[in-house]
């Protein structure tokens, strides 16, 4: 049954997804990071609960037993539910990608993911936030002016390429959230493979260089198996 | 078997109706035929009759009695009338016996049944009569026995030549039905064959080339087709099997060994770490497969538009640039002018991606990488060339064969995947790949015909304005 109530400051989570063993596993992990979790398997059950409301986050299994996921997105935009909707899916090519975000899907993940992956996207949808229209962004001891394409680290000012700056803007967007490298490449760098050596951490490192100057605390951490997070205090 | 199927089939109704329209039309025919002859032979009789009826006119008495006895004794074949009636209309000489049933006007008429002379039947005949000066009347007359002799003949005959025509054409119907049954007999069979599972059962074909024949040639290439689809995915089944045992039994080892020997959380750990490890391969393995397998079956070309080859290198450099940097390897980009070619983005970006990637991988500290892509003779080119170790001749057409390890460093991770994945996608857009020798190092080119746009100062064929794209065999 779903739990509406929250534990915690973490939204519930609605997970419909038919195949028990993985459908468990994704509980035990999004419980791991604090929030409270239901399962549905049937595509009924999952819309019953779904409008019943309560799930802050639902993810959707593409296919659930023959029947087609995506028709819970198509009923519930219809119906102007607009919770966020991260769909997974084995099918993995880019027109079954715009299939499932034409549908109403606000994420697509391929399986087999990494279970760190699915938290963090869950985590990005549930703290989703209309783009501001405001010219500065501040996160801790970050301070950048969109307009001016300047940032400073208190009163340093810190000077980036494009690129770096493009890269900070979009962790400075998500403050402590764990945002991972296929994140960072599907939005940053707008690219839909992972290439296969580590060049993303290389950006990451240069970045790091250059706002963690002098003994700093470090500001972009690595976050074990899953990718980095922009740490400041809130 | 012989009777039903073969009156039911079509060859056979088709037979039945042809020769039903063949015995209507014949039919038809000869009824004209038959209708013209009989007007035209009562005709000429009539015509004859008048013209005998009023030269007797101007006979006298004695002449005309003399010609009516001649007329009648040499009539052997008892076929004319000829008699002379008083005015009363009584016989004074000559046949028939009785005055006949007519208008005297010197006119044919038509009698249906006039008692034959002698023993004979009554039958038909035409008589003319005339009124001689003195009153009396004459009455020449022929009978149309003979006339319908022949008509019965005609009709008889027409009647025995469309019982045989009729049974004639009935017989090559069965016989084209009984072959053709026969044909469809094999093709049912083969096709009940390749239903249970034989695909490399053929449909027969004959030598000669009919509609049947060519429909058989046609469904025996769609099987060679299907028979080679089915091979790949075997193949590409067997490959997914080679290649994912590897991973699992090396993660199943490590978990095994883990727990049998595992003395501490930290050894279990680390066993724990090595075998995700390898099932993450076998994840990246079974995706890329499933990639390299889309793309193979053709089933993204409606997302192609114009892609700039120069803008994708650009932006590929500008991402690799750090990594190079980071292992102390010099990388640079030369291209200078849009190179446009009609492609997937995404697709032709992961593609180079693979090769700089590689490229940067392969390698050495103090080694060079150059990004290029330039457009000569219509044709687009990008070149991926390092100061590697290069690629072994011998290896050069097998490392784009699918998750083919080797040639370079093979202990250097993701190296099959990357370049089965180029290949693939080289292959979908019908782009050549290529590798060289680089003296030192390796140098991939990914050659694709480019997209013209007609400027001034270049007219290019009769295209307007339009991009221009003529697709070329990889």
């Amino acid at each position: 049954m779903p739990q509406t109530a929250s534990i915690g400051a973490k939204p519930a989570v609605l997970v419909i997804e038919d195949e028990r063993a993985l459908a468990e596993e994704i509980r035990y992990e999004l419980q791991a990071e604090g929030y409270p979790v239901a399962l549905a398997e049937t595509r009924a059950e999952g819309l019953r609960v779904a409008r019943a409301g309560g799930a802050a986050v639902l993810v959707v299994d593409r296919m659930l037993n023959h029947e087609d996921g995506l028709s819970i997105l198509e009923a519930l935009r219809e119906e102007g539910n607009p919770t966020p909707i991260l769909v997974i899916s084995a099918l993995s090519t880019v027109d079954d990608r715009i299939r499932g975000l034409k549908a109403g899907g606000d994420d697509y993940l391929v399986k087999p993911f990494e279970l760190r992956e699915l938290t963090a996207r869950v985590e990005a949808l549930s703290r989703r936030i209309p783009d501001s229209r405001a010219t500065r962004l501040r996160a801790g001891p970050l301070e950048m002016d969109l307009v001016e394409r300047s940032v400073r680290r208190g009163d340093r000012r810190v000077e980036l390429l494009p690129r770096e700056f493009k890269l900070l803007e979009y962790f400075m967007r998500r403050p402590n959230q764990i945002v991972t490298r296929a994140m960072l490449l599907e939005d940053v760098w707008n690219y839909k493979f992972l290439p296969q050596t580590n060049v993303v951490d290389v950006h990451i490192g240069n970045l790091r260089r250059k706002i963690d100057a002098g003994g700093e605390p470090r500001l972009i951490v690595n976050v074990r198996a899953a990718g980095f997070k922009l740490h400041v205090d809130d | 078997m012989w009777t039903i199927d073969v009156l039911r089939s079509r060859a056979f109704r088709l037979a039945l109706a042809f020769a039903l329209a063949i015995a209507a039309a014949a039919t038809v025919v000869f009824t004209l035929i038959y209708l013209q002859f009989s007007a035209a032979s009562e005709r000429m009789v009539g015509a004859r009759l008048t013209d005998e009826a009023a030269r007797a006119l101007d006979a006298g008495d004695e002449e005309l009695r003399a010609q009516i006895t001649q007329r009648l004794a040499s009539d052997l074949r008892r076929l004319d009338y000829a008699g002379l009636f008083d005015a009363k209309g009584a016989l004074l000489l000559g046949d028939p016996p009785s005055l006949p049933p007519i208008r005297t006007d010197g006119r044919p008429h038509l009698v249906a049944s006039v008692p034959a002379r002698g023993a004979g039947r009554p039958d038909q005949a035409i008589f003319v009569a005339v009124r001689r000066a003195d009153g009396s009347i004459l009455v020449l007359g022929r009978s149309l026995s003979e006339i319908n002799d022949l008509r019965r003949t005609v009709a008889r005959s027409l009647a025995l030549a469309l019982a045989p025509t009729t049974i004639l054409i009935l017989i090559i119907g069965a016989v084209f039905a009984r072959r053709a049954q026969r044909r469809l007999g094999d093709i049912h069979a083969a096709i009940a064959e390749i239903m249970k599972g034989d695909l490399k059962q053929r449909l027969p074909v004959m030598s000669e080339v009919d509609d049947l024949d060519r429909v058989a040639r046609d469904v025996n290439l769609m099987l060679d087709e299907i028979w080679r689809l089915l091979d790949q995915v075997r193949h590409i089944g067997d490959d997914i099997a080679h290649d994912l045992r590897t991973p699992l039994a090396v993660a199943r080892a490590k978990i095994e060994r883990g727990l049998e020997r595992g003395a501490t959380i930290g050894e279990l750990r680390a066993a724990m770490a090595e075998a995700l490890n390898h099932l993450d391969r076998s994840a990246a393995t079974i995706s890329a497969f499933l990639r390299i397998s889309a793309m193979e079956s053709g089933r993204r070309e409606r997302s192609f538009g114009p892609v700039d080859f120069s803008a994708v290198c650009a932006g590929l450099f500008e991402f690799y640039e750090p990594l190079a940097q980071s292992k102390g390897v010099a990388i640079a980009l030369a291209a200078p002018r849009p190179t446009l070619v009609r492609g997937d983005e995404d697709l032709l970006r992961e593609a180079i991606s693979n090769l700089v990637d590689n490229a940067i991988k392969f390698t050495p500290e103090g080694g060079r990488v150059l990004i290029a892509a330039a457009n000569a003779d219509g044709l687009a080119t990008v070149e991926v060339s390092d100061s590697g170790c290069g690629v072994r001749p011998q290896d050069r057409e097998d490392i784009f064969r699918r998750f083919y390890r080797g040639g370079r460093d093979s202990a250097a991770p993701g190296y099959g995947l990357g370049l089965s994945i180029v290949a693939a996608v080289a292959k979908l857009h019908g782009f050549c790949l290529t590798v060289e020798d680089n003296a030192p190092g390796a140098r991939f080119v990914l050659r694709g015909d480019g997209l013209v746009f007609d400027s001034d100062e270049a007219p290019r064929g009769a295209g307007a304005a339009a991009p221009k794209r003529s697709k070329a065999s990889a």
